[in-house]
C-alpha cells in the first residue's frame, strides 16, 4: 500500500520524474530533447525501506509502525523517431506490515505482507518548433484493498535562448480502496473486510518556472495544486475516545472530511560552485484545508572526487503543525466532528541525513549483448544512497536504493 | 519565535529571493552552459530519490511541490 510508483512520459535527456504521477518534475526538466541521442533507455530502480516506531494509527495512535518495503521498478525509455518517446514503468511494492495485522487484533503470522503492482505508459512528442514538449499519459495500480487509476497530460515551453521554462501538468487519480474495518467495529460480524467499496478523486496541477540565472546557478519555482473527493480517511485507523477509555469495542474508526486542499510551493535552487564541489538547496511552504502548514530544507553537495565519481552528502528538515482533526490516543471527544490519531497528521519535526554514490565513466562500467537481434547494451551509471529519517514523535527509518542505468543504441 | 512568524518571514524570504534571483539573470548562451548542464545541477530530484519523496508523502501530511505521491496508492500502513 505504502509508495505506488507510477510511470509517467519522460521526454529529457536526463529523465528525471520516477515516481510519477504523470505530471513533470515540479522542478524544470533539462533542456528539451525527446530523441535523447536515439538511444533506449532502460533504469533498474530498486529501493528497501525499514521503519519502527510505537505511533501506530491502527491501534489508535499507540500501536506498532513497524513496516518493510521492497521495491524493484523497471524503466524503459524507447524514442520512436527523432520527436516522439514512449515510456513505460512497471514494477511492484511488496511489503510486510506489522500493524495491518491488528485490523484483526489477532496476529496471524508475525506481520501482515501485500503485493502493489503498478505499470505507467506515457508518450511525448517534440512539436516542430522545437522548443514545445506534449505528453500524455495513464496507468494503474493494484494491491489487496486499493485500486487506482490514472490519466496525465503535460506541456512545456522553453525560452528561444534555453535560459527559461514553464511546464504545466494535469493529472487525475480515480481510486476505489475495499472498506476494511477494525474487527469489532464491524456490523454483524461485516464478514471479512467490514462491507463495501469507496472511492477517491484527485486532482493535480503543476506548474513550474525555471530560470537561468547565471553560468553557474539556476532557480525554479513550483507549486503543486491538489485537491481531493472522497474517501480520505482510512476504515481501519482506530480512535479512542476519553469518554469511552481505551477498550476494544469502544473505537471508532477514523473520520476526515471528503474533501482536501493542498496549495505547496518551491523553490530549488542549484549552484556550481567549483569543479569539486555543487549545491542544490530546495526549499518548500506548504498549507490546506486539514489545518496543516509546514515547511521543508533540503540542501545537498555532490562532491566530484573524480569526474567519474560522485560522493553527495543530503540533509532534509521537515516541519509541520497538526491538522485540526489530529488529537493522540484517548484525546478526542466522542462529540467531536472529524477524528484521526494517525500520526502522520500530527505535528512534529523530521530530520533525514545520508549519503550518495555515484559511479558513471565515460564510457560505460560495461558492455554485453542482448537477445534482441544481438544488439550491444552498455551498462552506463550505477548510483546508491542511503537515507536515515527521524520524526520527533519516534518514528524511524533506514532507506537504501540503487539505480542501475542502461542504453541500447 | 511562533509558528505564524517563522511562516510571514519564511515566506518572505521565499519571495524576496525568488524575485532577486529572477530579475538579476543574464543571458547566457548554449555554448556557456558547460557547468549548467551538469548532472548534478539539474532542476529535479534525483532519479533514486524518488521512493524517498514518496515516503515523506506519506509519513508527513504535508506533501505537493517537490515531485513526491500526493493522489492515488493508499499508503495507509
Amino acid at each position: 500500500m505504502l509508495l505506488p510508483m507510477l510511470g509517467w512520459t519522460q521526454v529529457t535527456p536526463t529523465p528525471n520524474r520516477v515516481d510519477g504521477y504523470g505530471a513533470p518534475a515540479t522542478t524544470a526538466p533539462s533542456p528539451a530533447n525527446p530523441s535523447n541521442h536515439g538511444e533506449t533507455e532502460l533504469n533498474i530502480l530498486s529501493s528497501y525501506y525499514s521503519q519502527d516506531g510505537n505511533r501506530g494509527a491502527v491501534e489508535g495512535g499507540i500501536g506498532t509502525q513497524q513496516l518493510t518495503d521492497v521495491t524493484p521498478t523497471i524503466i524503459l525509455n524507447v524514442p520512436l523517431d527523432s520527436v516522439t518517446r514512449v515510456s513505460a514503468n512497471l514494477g511492484m511494492d511488496y511489503y510486510s506490515s506489522a500493524s495491518t495485522d491488528r485490523i484483526d487484533q489477532v496476529l496471524s503470522s508475525a506481520s501482515s505482507q501485500d503485493t502493489r503492482y503498478h505499470l505507467d505508459l506515457g508518450l511525448a512528442r517534440q512539436l516542430a518548433d522545437k522548443r514545445t514538449i506534449v505528453g500524455v499519459g495513464g496507468g494503474f495500480s493494484k494491491e489487496y484493498d486499493y485500486t487506482s487509476f490514472n490519466v496525465t497530460g503535460s506541456w512545456a515551453r522553453a525560452s528561444a535562448d534555453g535560459n527559461r521554462e514553464l511546464s504545466v501538468a494535469g493529472q487525475a487519480f480515480f481510486d476505489r480502496a475495499t472498506l476494511i474495518l477494525p474487527i469489532e467495529l464491524r456490523v454483524n460480524g461485516g464478514g471479512e473486510h467490514g462491507s463495501g467499496f469507496d472511492t477517491r478523486q484527485s486532482y493535480n496541477l503543476n506548474v513550474v518556472y525555471s530560470q537561468v540565472i547565471n553560468r553557474r546557478l539556476q532557480v525554479a519555482v513550483s507549486t503543486e495544486l491538489v485537491a481531493q473527493r472522497g474517501l480520505l480517511s482510512t476504515p481501519f485507523h482506530r480512535v479512542y475516545f476519553r469518554e469511552t477509555g481505551g477498550n476494544f469495542g469502544t473505537a471508532r474508526a477514523e473520520l476526515l472530511p471528503r474533501q482536501r486542499y493542498k496549495y505547496p510551493v518551491g523553490l530549488r535552487l542549484n549552484y556550481y560552485a567549483t569543479d569539486l564541489l555543487q549545491f542544490r538547496g530546495f526549499y518548500r511552504f506548504y498549507n490546506d484545508n486539514f489545518g496543516i502548514t509546514a515547511h521543508t530544507l533540503e540542501l545537498e553537495a555532490p562532491v566530484k572526487v573524480t569526474p567519474f565519481f560522485v560522493l553527495y552528502p543530503f540533509y532534509r528538515y521537515h516541519t509541520q503543525t497538526a491538522a485540526n482533526y489530529f488529537a493522540p490516543y484517548l484525546d478526542h471527544s466522542i462529540s467531536d466532528q472529524y477524528f484521526t490519531s494517525d500520526y502522520d497528521l500530527a505535528a512534529f519535526s523530521a530530520n533525514k541525513i545520508g549519503l550518495g554514490v555515484r559511479y558513471s565513466p565515460v564510457y560505460g562500467i560495461g558492455r554485453f549483448k542482448t537477445p534482441f537481434k544481438g544488439r550491444v547494451a552498455k551498462f552506463k551509471a550505477l548510483e546508491v544512497r542511503y537515507a536515515y529519517y527521524r520524526q520527533s514523535v519516534g518514528l524511524t527509518a533506514n532507506l537504501i536504493s540503487a539505480d542501475l542505468s542502461f542504453t541500447m543504441p | 519565535m511562533s509558528y505564524p512568524k517563522l511562516t510571514w518571514l519564511a515566506l518572505g524570504g521565499f519571495f524576496l529571493l525568488s524575485s532577486s534571483a529572477l530579475t538579476g539573470c543574464v543571458s547566457v548562451a548554449a555554448y556557456q552552459k558547460v557547468y549548467l548542464n551538469d548532472e548534478d545541477m539539474q532542476l529535479a530530484n534525483k532519479r533514486i530519490q524518488t521512493y524517498e519523496t514518496n515516503v515523506e508523502s506519506y509519513r508527513e501530511g504535508a506533501g505537493g511541490a517537490n515531485g513526491g505521491k500526493v493522489g492515488g496508492g493508499c499508503g495507509c500502513n
